[in-house]
C-alpha cells in the first residue's frame, strides 16, 4: 500500500529535525522552505507570497547588514523602499557569479570571506604564518559557519561563505525537494550511495551538502572517503605541481576503478538483501559501472525499490556527454530503475535553490516558494518565458550573503511544465553553460578529478 | 656599482613568487623545446617566400631634449630610475615635457602617458632594451611598453611601479597570440597559464591605479573587449590572473633581459610570426572600428555586451578574524 504524502513528509521530517529551526524561530525564509509540505504543489498565488516575504527579508537584510551589497545597491540606487510589489522583485541588484571567484591569497582570503558576510561574523581563530585556502575554511566552520566551494575545472574555486542557518536550508531543501518528486520511493531504511566524496570530509560544496543523506537514510557509503582539499583539487585538475600532481593523478584513476568494483559489490549486496537503494551524485559513475555490468552480462531489478539522483552535469569522458534520456535507458536496462525514478537535480553553491526532475516529463522545477528564477538576455535584462538566456536567480533563503546571482548558465524558462500538472514554473531537461563561461558542474569537476582521460595528463 | 643593498632595495634581486613563476617557465620552454626539436628545426625561421614582418613606422614625434627640461632626480622609492626604465633618458624627459610634466595635475599627465604608450606604441616581440630606445623605435613587448609608461610617469615626478602576474587569458587573445606559433601554443599549453604578465601603475591622489598600455584600441576590438582606459585592469577583462601571484614591484627583476634575448636567439621565427599575427589582429580591429561609427562608438556597444556590473569590495580588517602567527 502506497504510503500517504502527509506521512510520507513527516517521516522525513522527523529524521531530519535537526535541520529544521524551532517553529517559533521562524523569519519568512524560514517559512518559504520549511512550511510547505510539497514546495512544488503550492498553489501559485501562496508560492509567490511566501517568495515575495522571504526575499523582501533577505533584501532588508543583506541591504543593511553587509557592507559591500549596501554599497552596490547604493551605486544602483535601489533601496529597501522600492520593493513594494511582486514585480519589483526583478530589480533587486544581482551579482554575477563571478564576483565569488574574486578574491585574495593567503590571510587576505580570510578578510575577504569576512567582508562579503552579511552580518557579524563570529570570531575566528586563524593559525599559521602563510594559511592557505583549507586552513581559512577550516577555522571559520570550526567558529560555527559552513563555508563551502565549488571546485572549478580551471583551478579558481567559487568560495561562498554560509552560516549554519544558510547551510541547514541548503541540505534540506536538497533532500526534502528530491524525496518530494521521487514520492513514495523514499523511506528511511534504504541504503544508499553517494556517488561524490564523504561530505565529513571535505568542503566541497557538492559533497558537504550531502550530509543530510545520513540522518535520512539508515545506511549511506560514499564513493570518495579520501579527504578532498583545495590542494588535492589543484594538483589533480590543473596539472601543476610536477611530479606530485602526476602522483596524485594516478592514484586518484586507480581509486576511481576501485569505486567501480566497489559499486558493483554493494549493488550485488543489496540485490541478494533485497533492499531498497538509492543513488545520489556524479552520473559518470553510474554510467561507468552500469557499463561494466553490460560487458560482464549482469543486469538487476530494482524496478520498484532503486531510485538515482543525479547532479552536476553529464559528461562522462572528456569528448562524450551522454544525453539524460539514454542515462535513464542505461539504468533501467541494467539496473531495473525506472525512468520516472531516475531524476536530475540543478543547483550551484551560490544558491540553495534546488531544481529538480519531475517524475513524468523529466522538466526541472523551480522551487518557487524563496527562490525566484530569471532568464536574462545579452544585457541582463530579464526576457519571457520561452527564451533562451543567462539564468539568473533571487534566492530567498541565504542569511549570510546575498544570493541575488546571475549564473554562467544557459536555459530556457517555461511558465508550467508541459507534461505534468505542478503549477510552478520549470526549465528544460538539460542546462548548458553560457558561451564564454568555464566548464562547470561539480559532476564534471569530480570527473576530471579522478579521471585519467582529463587534466593534465 | 651597485650595492647589494640597493639590489635588495629597489627589487632587482627577483622576489620567491617571481623566481618560482621563472623557474616552472623555463623548464617547461626547455621541456617543450627538447621533446619538439623537430618543430623547432622548422619552426625556428621563417621560410623564405613567407609573409614578414615589417615593423610598423613610429606614429609620434619625439621632442629634441633641451637643457631647461625639468628633470626628476629624485631618489625616493618609485621616482627614482630602475633597471631599463631610466626616466632620466633624454628621450624621456623630452616626450614627458611634450606630453605636459609638471604643467598638468598627476591624473591629467599620467592620462596623457598613458593615451600614448597604449594607442600609439605597437606590441611586438622583441628582446628588453633601455627604455629611451623603446620611444625611439615605438614597439615592443608589454614589458617595454610598461617601462615607458612608468619612466615618463617618474619622469613627471609621478610615482610609478610594476604589477606583474601569472594569468591566462580569454580565448580571443589565445587565438591571436598564443595559436599563432605552434611552439608558442605548446608551451603555453604545458602550463596551462603565461609566466609573467604585467602592468603598470601611478601613484595619483593618493592612490594607485593601474594603467594596462600593452593592448591598443585595435587589438581589443579584434577580441571583442571595450576599449580600456587609465584606471581600468586587464584582469577581469581578458586576462584572468591565477591567484596568488600578482607582485607590486619597483624595478624589473635580473635576469628577465637576459630570458628575452635567449629566447630571440633560440626561436626568432617564433617570435616573428607573433609579430606577424598581432599586425593582422590590428589590421581586423582595424575594420571593426570602423564599421561600428569610430572608437567611441565600438566601446558602446562592446561595454554593454561585457559582463553585468560586480560589487566592488573594499577589504577591511575585521576584530574578528585572529591572526595566530
Amino acid at each position: 500500500m502506497t504510503i500517504d504524502f502527509d506521512d510520507y513528509i513527516k517521516r522525513f521530517d522527523k529524521h531530519v529535525e535537526k535541520y529544521i529551526p524551532p517553529k517559533k524561530d521562524w523569519a519568512p525564509p524560514d517559512l518559504a522552505v520549511y512550511g510547505p509540505k510539497d514546495p512544488f504543489k503550492v498553489p501559485l498565488k501562496e508560492g509567490k507570497e511566501l517568495q515575495f516575504d522571504a526575499i523582501k527579508y533577505q533584501f532588508k537584510n543583506h541591504y543593511e547588514n553587509n557592507k559591500m551589497y549596501h554599497g552596490f545597491c547604493k551605486e544602483l540606487k535601489f533601496t529597501t523602499d522600492k520593493i513594494k510589489k511582486y514585480e519589483d522583485l526583478e530589480k533587486i541588484p544581482l551579482i554575477p557569479a563571478e564576483f565569488y571567484k574574486e578574491y585574495p591569497l593567503g590571510k587576505d582570503f580570510a578578510l575577504w570571506l569576512a567582508n562579503i558576510f552579511t552580518g557579524e561574523i563570529p570570531q575566528v581563530k586563524i593559525s599559521g604564518k602563510n594559511p592557505n585556502f583549507d586552513d581559512i575554511i577550516n577555522s571559520f566552520n570550526a567558529s560555527g559557519l559552513a563555508v563551502a566551494y565549488s571546485s572549478g575545472t580551471s583551478g579558481r574555486h567559487t568560495f561562498i561563505p554560509r552560516d549554519n542557518r544558510t547551510f541547514f536550508i541548503a541540505e534540506y531543501a536538497a533532500a526534502k525537494n528530491a524525496i518530494c518528486m521521487a514520492y513514495p520511493v523514499y523511506s528511511y531504511d534504504m541504503k544508499g550511495y553517494l556517488l561524490m566524496p564523504n561530505p565529513f570530509k571535505t568542503n566541497v560544496f557538492a559533497g558537504k551538502v550531502c550530509t543530510i543523506y545520513y540522518d535520512a537514510i539508515s545506511e549511506v557509503k560514499s564513493a570518495i572517503d579520501k579527504e578532498i582539499n583545495t590542494e588535492l583539487i589543484k594538483l589533480s585538475m590543473t596539472g601543476s605541481g610536477g611530479f606530485k600532481a602526476k602522483m596524485i593523478k594516478k592514484y586518484l584513476a586507480k581509486m576511481n576503478k576501485k569505486i567501480i568494483n566497489d559499486i558493483i559489490k554493494w549493488i550485488e549486496k543489496n540485490n541478494k538483501e533485497k533492499n531498497k537503494i538509492v543513488f545520489a551524485g556524479a552520473p559518470f559513475f553510474l554510467y561507468e559501472v552500469t557499463n561494466k555490468l553490460k560487458e560482464q552480462g549482469k543486469t538487476f531489478d530494482f524496478s520498484d525499490k532503486g531510485a538515482i539522483l543525479t547532479g552536476g552535469g553529464w559528461k562522462v569522458h572528456e569528448n562524450q556527454r551522454v544525453s539524460l534520456e539514454d542515462f535513464r535507458k542505461q539504468m533501467k536496462e541494467v539496473l531495473g530503475i525506472n525512468s520516472e525514478h531516475c531524476l536530475d537535480l540543478y543547483g550551484m553553491v551560490e544558491g540553495n535553490g534546488w531544481n529538480i526532475h519531475c517524475p513524468e516529463g523529466h522538466y526541472l522545477h523551480i522551487p518557487y516558494t524563496y527562490y525566484h528564477p530569471m532568464v536574462l538576455d545579452d544585457k541582463f535584462k530579464p526576457v519571457g518565458y520561452g527564451e533562451w538566456g543567462r539564468f539568473a536567480f533571487l534566492d530567498g533563503s541565504t542569511f549570510s550573503y546575498p544570493g541575488f546571482i546571475i549564473s554562467g548558465d544557459k536555459v530556457r524558462m517555461l511558465e508550467h511544465c508541459p507534461v505534468c500538472d505542478r503549477p510552478g514554473p520549470v526549465l528544460e531537461p538539460e542546462v548548458t553553460r553560457a558561451s564564454g563561461k568555464e566548464m562547470r558542474g561539480c559532476a564534471e569537476e569530480l570527473r576530471r578529478m579522478i579521471s585519467t582521460d582529463a587534466g593534465g595528463d | 656599482m651597485t650595492s647589494l643593498f640597493e639590489m635588495k632595495e629597489k627589487g632587482y634581486i627577483p622576489q620567491k613568487m617571481y623566481a618560482k613563476l621563472f623557474i616552472a617557465g623555463a623548464f617547461s620552454l626547455s621541456k617543450t623545446l627538447l621533446l619538439n626539436i623537430g618543430d623547432l628545426k622548422k619552426l625556428r625561421n621563417i621560410p623564405p617566400g613567407s609573409q614578414r614582418y615589417i615593423r610598423p613606422k613610429r606614429d609620434y614625434e619625439i621632442p629634441k631634449f633641451t637643457k631647461d627640461m625639468k628633470i626628476n632626480n629624485s631618489d625616493e622609492k618609485y621616482l627614482r630610475p630602475t633597471l631599463y626604465c631610466d626616466h632620466r633618458e633624454p628621450e624621456v624627459v623630452a616626450l614627458a615635457h611634450k606630453l605636459g610634466a609638471y604643467k598638468k595635475s598627476d591624473k591629467e599627465f599620467a592620462e596623457a602617458a598613458f593615451e600614448l604608450v597604449k594607442e600609439h606604441m605597437i606590441l611586438e616581440i622583441c628582446p628588453l632594451n633601455r627604455v629611451g630606445e623603446t620611444i625611439n623605435r615605438g614597439t615592443g613587448t608589454c614589458f617595454h611598453l610598461i617601462t615607458v609608461f612608468i619612466a615618463l610617469c617618474r619622469a613627471a615626478g609621478i610615482k610609478a611601479r610594476y604589477k606583474i602576474f601569472a594569468m591566462n587569458m580569454i580565448q580571443a587573445w589565445y587565438d591571436s597570440v598564443v595559436e599563432a606559433d605552434p611552439l608558442v601554443k605548446k608551451w603555453y599549453d604545458s602550463m596551462g597559464y603565461f609566466m609573467l604578465e604585467g602592468e603598470g601603475e601611478a601613484f595619483i591622489d593618493g592612490k594607485w591605479v593601474v594603467a594596462h598600455v600593452g593592448a591598443e584600441a585595435e587589438r581589443q576590438a579584434a577580441a571583442g573587449i571595450p576599449i580600456t582606459k587609465f584606471g581600468e585592469d586587464s584582469i577581469g577583462n581578458w586576462f584572468f590572473a591565477i591567484p596568488g601571484t600578482i607582485m607590486y614591484m619597483e624595478s624589473i627583476p635580473y635576469g628577465f633581459s637576459g630570458s628575452t634575448k635567449l629566447l630571440k636567439k633560440i626561436a626568432p621565427g617564433s617570435m616573428e610570426r607573433v609579430n606577424i599575427s598581432i599586425q593582422k589582429q590590428i589590421k581586423k580591429g582595424h575594420k571593426i572600428i570602423e564599421e561600428s561609427g569610430g572608437v567611441e562608438a565600438y566601446d558602446k556597444i562592446a561595454r554593454s555586451q561585457k559582463g553585468a556590473k560586480k560589487p566592488e569590495l573594499k577589504i577591511e580588517s575585521k576584530s574578528q578574524i585572529v591572526f595566530e602567527d
